[in-house]
């Protein structure tokens, strides 16, 4: 039951609704009255993508169609793109990737939209080899009235690493989930991601983590904002298999309700099956610290300027974990735009 | 010596499930299973107004309706609910009821479970010992309610809801059904059609209510279900205090309780609800019978300043599922929800609670503490949410599981719905088993692995413990050893 195969077959019912729990905050049944054509086949000039001075090479996709492939050896730095022309229909695209054992590669993927209504789902499946070490950033600029789904696979080798930053500004209806099949043995996880939500947008960020065997470590932390009547989503699941001991997971979900008519859900879930484990979960929510933002306004800041301020350090911490140097300067940058635009 | 004594008890005790023995008692049956007739029967024999069987009719129907929820992490086989009792009462004389014409077949096994049915042996206790008011239901029937008359001195009416239908039909129809209605869930429907007996309390404004009141809830006929009912309402400015038990027979078939709990609270009323619940888990080694506990408890805060407090022990049953909620309707009402839930052997245990945030400056805090042992599960599910006008709510969670051994499960489900910018969520779990180090200073101390266990153990329940009334704590202390007896080793 996806949004791909309820554009493939035009079926409705294929839609997940509110019943299902996994999608109880995400309602695209609700949402979506009718299967809308395939998108247009596009041909133009395609604007340059915001990794595009980082990457080695890039991988282009516009409304579903491969445009572009990367070579063989390109790099080690990859931009893969989503680009929907905002023409109204729906598209899927799916992608495989696969990192061979002790490589190394950093996936600067973007899903950008057009002004305009369009359905757009994006299935990822990510195989890392043994030893090899993975960073993705993804940065998802949708149009209001989009309805994005991007669903990534990752499956992990003995001792792989990976980490993965994800940085939204909403939708009508969007979500990214990211399933990791963690098999421990040393393998390493950090998934984190940033929301800044306002108008009516709305932003789902679903992750599942399965520890499947022994010695496995993941990080979580995921921060968000969401203002004006935005709604912001934060599910994690993290699964502990019987006999998979010593795993260390953490997972931290804070997030900031800046007007009375913005909401946020959060569902942090442990499910563990093995006794030899140390597994934590924290969720906040709340408003900006009136002190603070009092101590900067006493110092002549206007108040807009300081909420802006104070949000950018709240979300910072997420930023500041990102290893890719180019990255992290342009992710600081997104959350900077995009809050001086908010506020 | 009375440590050395009380040693050998607690050994003693540990031995099995102590309330497990059956009573033969003269009982009456309605016959198996459940239709239309099955419900006017138990109308009938609880000899209720006409529009009590209305009421009940109207939710057999509509339970007809229902599907049985399944999104819980337990798993049983389907129930045939065609093959139970839905009503089974020890055989009583005429005339009104009085302890001196009680059963003494009764007495005696309350007696057996250490519950105080006679005001004279609570009073000849030690002096300035706290004294506690019993209703005692046993099946499907209370058979004696205590101090009834000294709590009425103090217009508090206590007594059981059967009684209550005929006495103060005024507040049972006002008030019932208001919390959790008839078609709220499948179980809550089931028990609004044939629902048997169960406690009735009602602390006028502003009375402190003398004693604790308690229930005590005794399961003993063969394949049938308790279906109990209670409803507490404190009006302005009235507090009370609510103790619950409950225990079964030892038996091969799985016997099947849904009760509904609604407490009602008025401007400043506070009611301060405790739960000892020790079902027959079924069989530890290898898991047949024992109770399926579903049940629905819900406080309506509708007063502001209202303040509820939940606390329970969850030792027993094999399979629970139960959620104590709060609805914060009233300004600046508070609820709070305690919890220790054990599972051992192959019990099953989905437990939490729901603080629905609706007035403005609502308070909650949780505090959740989950033990799984053997090959049991143990699941925490929750939801905090607060609604656009609950300004200023505010809501701690603490959710801590412990696991002993490798083939159990212990999960941690909550959802929290913020929908305001002027409340503040905290939540916070974590997940560990005990910790080697600790077990290995225990031990090196002198302390048997067992009781090295059961101090950790303690330590880790202890913030929960502290909320329960006095007898209970201790009570309850005894009882989180017993159940994790033989888990480790």
């Amino acid at each position: 039951m996806t949004l791909a195969t309820a554009l493939k077959t035009g079926d409705l019912t294929q839609l997940p609704s509110r019943r299902d729990e996994d999608w109880r905050w995400t309602d695209l049944r609700g949402l979506i009255r009718q299967v809308p054509p395939a998108s247009p086949a596009f041909d133009g000039e395609v604007e340059a993508g915001p990794f595009d001075a980082l990457a080695d090479d890039s991988i282009l996709f516009v409304n579903g169609r491969q445009r572009h492939a990367a070579t063989q050896g390109a790099g080690e730095t990859i931009a893969l793109r989503f680009v929907s022309t905002g023409e109204g229909g729906g598209h899927a695209a799916s992608y495989a990737i696969v990192v061979e054992p002790d490589t190394t590669l950093v996936l600067l993927e973007s899903h950008e939209g057009k002004a305009g209504g369009y359905l757009s789902d994006v299935t990822l499946d990510i195989a890392v080899g043994e030893g090899a070490r993975v960073e993705r950033i993804v940065l998802v600029e949708d149009d209001a009235e989009a309805v994005n789904v991007v669903t990534a696979e990752v499956d992990l080798a003995p001792g792989a690493t990976f980490n993965q930053t994800v940085l939204t500004s909403g939708a009508r209806r969007q979500r990214i989930e990211t399933r990791v099949n963690h098999p421990g043995a040393h393998a390493q996880v950090r998934l984190d991601g940033a929301y800044l939500l306002d108008g009516q947008r709305h932003a789902d960020q679903t992750t599942i983590v399965t520890h499947g065997g022994v010695d496995g470590v993941t990080s979580q932390l995921t921060k968000g904002m969401a203002t004006d009547q935005a709604r912001g989503v934060f599910q994690g699941r993290i699964v502990v298999a019987p006999g998979a001991d010593q795993t260390d997971a953490r997972m931290g979900h804070h997030a900031l309700i800046l007007s009375d008519k913005a909401e946020i859900d959060a569902k942090p879930e442990l499910l563990i099956f093995a006794d030899d484990v140390s597994c934590a979960h924290g969720n906040t929510i709340g408003a900006l610290d009136e002190d603070a933002l009092f101590y900067a306004e006493q110092r002549g800041i206007p108040e807009l300027e300081a909420k802006a301020m104070l949000t950018q350090a709240f979300v910072g911490e997420v930023i500041e974990r990102i290893e890719h140097e180019g990255a992290r300067e342009i992710a600081a940058a997104w959350v900077a735009a995009r809050l001086g635009r908010i506020g | 010596m009375a440590a050395v004594k009380e040693t050998i008890d607690t050994v003693a005790s540990l031995e099995k499930y102590e309330h497990g023995f059956t009573t033969e008692i003269d009982q009456e049956f309605a016959p198996k299973g459940l239709s239309e007739d099955i419900v006017r029967f138990i109308s009938a024999k609880k000899d209720e107004p006409e529009w009590m069987l209305e009421w009940r009719l109207e939710a057999y129907r509509r339970w007809l309706e229902l599907e049985e929820p399944t999104w819980a992490k337990v798993d049983y086989p389907k129930i045939d609910y065609q093959d139970t009792y839905y009503y089974a009462a020890p055989k009583k004389k005429d005339g009104p009821k009085s302890l001196d014409e009680v059963d003494p077949e009764l007495l005696a096994v309350y007696e057996k479970l250490g519950i105080p049915l006679k005001e004279q042996a609570v009073l000849a206790g030690v002096e300035g010992a706290p004294r506690y008011a019993v209703d005692a239901v046993f099946d499907s029937v209370s058979v004696v309610t205590t101090f009834k008359k000294e709590l009425a001195q103090a217009g508090v009416i206590f007594c059981s809801m059967s009684e209550a239908i005929r006495e103060h039909p005024e507040l049972v129809r006002q008030y019932l059904g208001s919390v959790v209605p008839t078609s709220d869930n499948y179980f809550a429907c089931l028990n609004s059609a044939v629902f048997s007996d169960g406690s009735f309390v009602y602390v006028p404004p502003g009375v402190r209510c003398p004693m604790e009141l308690s229930t005590y809830f005794r399961i003993n006929a063969k394949d049938s279900g308790q279906f109990e009912r209670t409803l507490i309402i404190a009006d302005k400015g009235a507090y009370v205090s609510y103790l619950e038990g409950c225990t079964a027979p030892m038996r091969d078939e799985n016997q099947l309780h849904a009760a509904v709990v609604e407490l009602v609270l008025l401007d400043d009323a506070e009611i301060k609800y405790s739960t000892v619940q020790n079902w027959y888990p079924g069989d530890p080694e290898t898991g047949k019978g024992g109770i399926y506990n579903f049940v629905t408890k819900r406080a309506d805060c509708r007063g502001d300043r209202s303040k509820v407090s939940w606390t329970q022990v969850e030792t027993g049953s094999a399979i629970t599922w139960k959620y104590p909620s709060c609805v914060l309707r009233g300004e600046g009402s508070s609820g709070e929800f305690y919890s220790i839930a054990v599972t051992n052997g192959h019990q099953q245990a989905d437990t939490g609670t729901k603080m629905i945030h609706l007035g403005a400056n609502t308070k909650s805090r949780i505090v959740a503490k989950g033990i799984s042992a053997g090959k049991s599960t143990s699941t925490y599910r929750g939801l905090v949410s607060a609604h656009p006008k609950a300004k200023g709510a505010r809501n701690f969670t603490q959710c801590d599981s412990l696991l002993i051994g490798k083939t159990c499960a212990a999960h941690t489900v909550p959802y929290i719905e913020a929908r305001n910018g002027q409340s503040v969520f905290e939540h916070e779990a974590t997940t560990t088993r005990l910790s080697d180090d600790q077990l290995f200073y225990c031990q090196q101390r002198g302390l048997s692995q067992e009781e090295a266990v059961a101090l950790l153990v303690n330590g880790f329940v202890k913030d929960v413990l502290q909320q329960l009334p006095m007898e209970f704590a201790v009570e309850a202390q005894k009882l989180v050893a017993i159940s994790l007896e033989g888990s480790v080793g």
